[in-house]
């Protein structure tokens, strides 16, 4: 089964169509010329596995988990209401 | 120029002036500006800095060389408890939770912070149209455009209103502004400075720096704000750069300079001329200068804009309305997701989401994105070769003069092909100086990765020959 994802649900945008001006660049990335075709993120900008930060939990302020709420779009008794998530 | 921060420093110790009247002066000219370079002013926090400045040395205590000095923040920063807007409907009420290292490192230095700066949207444009704060003027015309995306930074120190800015530079962000406004603006290296508290649009390409009217304050800057930092774990160590080491340059013997840049049909003739005759007086002091070959400035804009726009498609993907942000209720979560992002993202974000959904999807992935990759990489590698024949890159910093205000936004074709001399420079990751020198847009100057001490020294050079 295939189901074509159009641009605007991609990017949850309405009505969301490529852009001309936007393609002309893609044009040119299809017309150029690659000379070493398999060659991509040969290590230019990789980040080095050898020196990962510890894998612990860091517990926020007071101040920060009260600006959290404060950012809530919707809020009940402290907690952040969402939409209703509805099934397909 | 002299370093301000210097000046102001000794101002302040020899207790000419006060921090408190300082801060006000600056607060007093940034809320009169017509330059459209204010999201938001920091005053009340400002001033209780400014005094407790003021009563350390009434107690005779000795302050830090960034102490009392006042500062301006592009508006893609958190700080926590001031409203980020990133110049967005959708954050327009976004309070930050934290403050990001770059600007963190600044405040535990003393440096007050005045003012949170309009920019283009998320950082995209080249002009500081994209914003819902009103087009940011040119500091010297007001006719024209300020640049960007760190326009309201850039004019704010050409106009005195902050001693130096903090920008925000992904494909020329800081650079491009800089030019147009006549004032130095640095991309460090990338990695050097730490992304954390950054809003993220390209994330690799994303660079901090400052904007300031001398190389010196450049490089104070740049030192207080450098450094790992575990919560970016693109960032590296590096070494203070120290005053002494750029003060001569000897060591800087050969410099190149890309061919077609200059032989461009879209460089402005005077721009061309200028360049060349710098390059003249540059070789009249001995260094040997070489012509370099590289990529054609369409494959360069082409492959930034490609991945740039993949990378914000991922990274703004976060921004539905659901934690944070203006949430616009529909009939379900999809609809309220789909109506906030429509109604909440300026035309020119939605052009790069959706350019950057394009290119990742299947069957475009292959030819466009992975290819962009690939084209990455070679540009990378033609640099590497250059930095073996040569100890520095110098270049324009834009094809021609700031356009007026409104044509960008007509033609975004041309905007992105205006920034053709500064994208190159992001996708190596390489560190590179714009100058108020040179050109009537300056100039840049770019050494090898890790090496943004060669290009303080390279432009400290500039100063005293051209």
């Amino acid at each position: 089964m295939s189901k074509i994802m159009t641009v605007d649900v991609l990017s949850s945008i309405k009505g969301a169509q490529p852009s001309e001006t936007v393609n002309k660049l893609f044009e040119v990335i299809k017309n150029a010329n690659l000379t070493n075709n398999n060659s991509f993120n040969n290590n230019h900008n990789c980040v080095s596995l050898n020196n990962l930060r510890e894998d612990v939990v860091i517990d926020s302020s007071p101040l920060e988990k009260q600006i959290i709420i404060e950012n809530f779009p919707k809020e009940k008794n402290g907690y952040l209401v969402v939409s209703k998530v509805i099934e397909e | 120029m002299d370093s301000q921060i210097q000046t102001i420093h000794q101002q302040l110790v020899d207790k000419e002036i006060t921090c408190t009247a300082l801060v006000q002066s600056k607060l007093d000219a940034l809320k009169q500006n017509t330059n459209n370079t204010v999201n938001a002013l920091l005053g009340e926090k400002a001033l209780e800095l400014a005094a407790k400045v003021d009563a350390k040395i009434a107690n005779g205590e000795s302050i830090g060389l960034l102490e009392g000095i006042p500062f301006g923040i592009k508006d893609v920063y958190m700080v926590q408890g001031t409203i980020t807007t990133a110049s967005s409907n959708l954050l327009k009420n976004y309070k930050s939770a934290y403050t990001a290292t770059a600007i963190q490192k600044l405040l535990d230095a003393g440096a007050i912070p005045l003012v949170k700066e309009n920019c283009d949207s998320f950082g995209h444009g080249s002009s500081s149209e994209n914003t819902i704060f009103g087009a940011v003027k040119n500091a010297n015309n007001p006719d024209l455009v300020g640049g960007g995306s760190s326009g309201g930074s850039a004019v704010n120190v050409a106009k005195d209103y902050t001693v130096f800015s903090i920008g925000g530079d992904t494909g020329g962000s800081i650079r491009q502004p800089a030019g147009y406004n006549n004032v130095y603006g640095l991309k460090p290296t990338y990695g050097r400075i730490s992304r954390y508290g950054l809003m993220a649009y390209a994330s690799s390409t994303d660079c901090v720096g400052p904007i300031a009217k001398s190389l010196e304050d450049i490089r104070i800057v740049l030192n207080a704000m450098s450094g790992k930092d575990v919560k970016d774990q693109t960032t590296y160590a590096s070494a203070e750069i120290d005053k002494d080491a750029i003060s001569t340059s000897e060591d800087i013997k050969t410099i190149g300079y890309f061919k077609n840049f200059i032989e461009s049909e879209a460089i402005d003739a005077e721009v061309k001329a200028d360049f060349l005759a710098t390059i003249e007086k540059i070789k009249a002091k001995g260094i040997e200068v070489k012509a370099l070959d590289f990529f054609e400035s369409n494959t360069l804009v082409s492959t930034y804009y490609t991945l740039a726009m993949a990378e914000t498609a991922s990274n703004l993907s976060r921004l539905d309305g659901t934690n944070y942000g203006s949430r616009i209720e529909a009939e379900n979560l999809k609809e309220t997701y789909s109506v906030t992002r429509s109604e909440n993202f300026s035309e020119e974000t939605k052009r790069r989401i959706v350019g950057g959904n394009q290119v990742l999807s299947q069957g475009f992935s292959d030819e466009i994105y992975l290819k962009s990759l690939g084209l990455r990489d070679q540009i990378s590698e033609n640099f590497e070769k250059d930095f073996n024949e040569v100890d520095i890159i110098l270049s324009p910093v834009t094809p021609s003069t700031p356009p007026k205000i409104g044509d960008s936004l007509k033609d975004p074709l041309a905007m992105y092909l205006s920034d053709a001399y500064t994208v190159g420079f992001s996708l190596g990751q390489l560190p590179t100086l714009t100058v108020p020198q040179g050109t009537s847009t300056g100039l840049q100057i770019t050494a090898a990765k890790n090496n943004d001490e060669l290009v303080l020294k390279f432009a400290n050079f500039l100063k005293d020959t051209i």
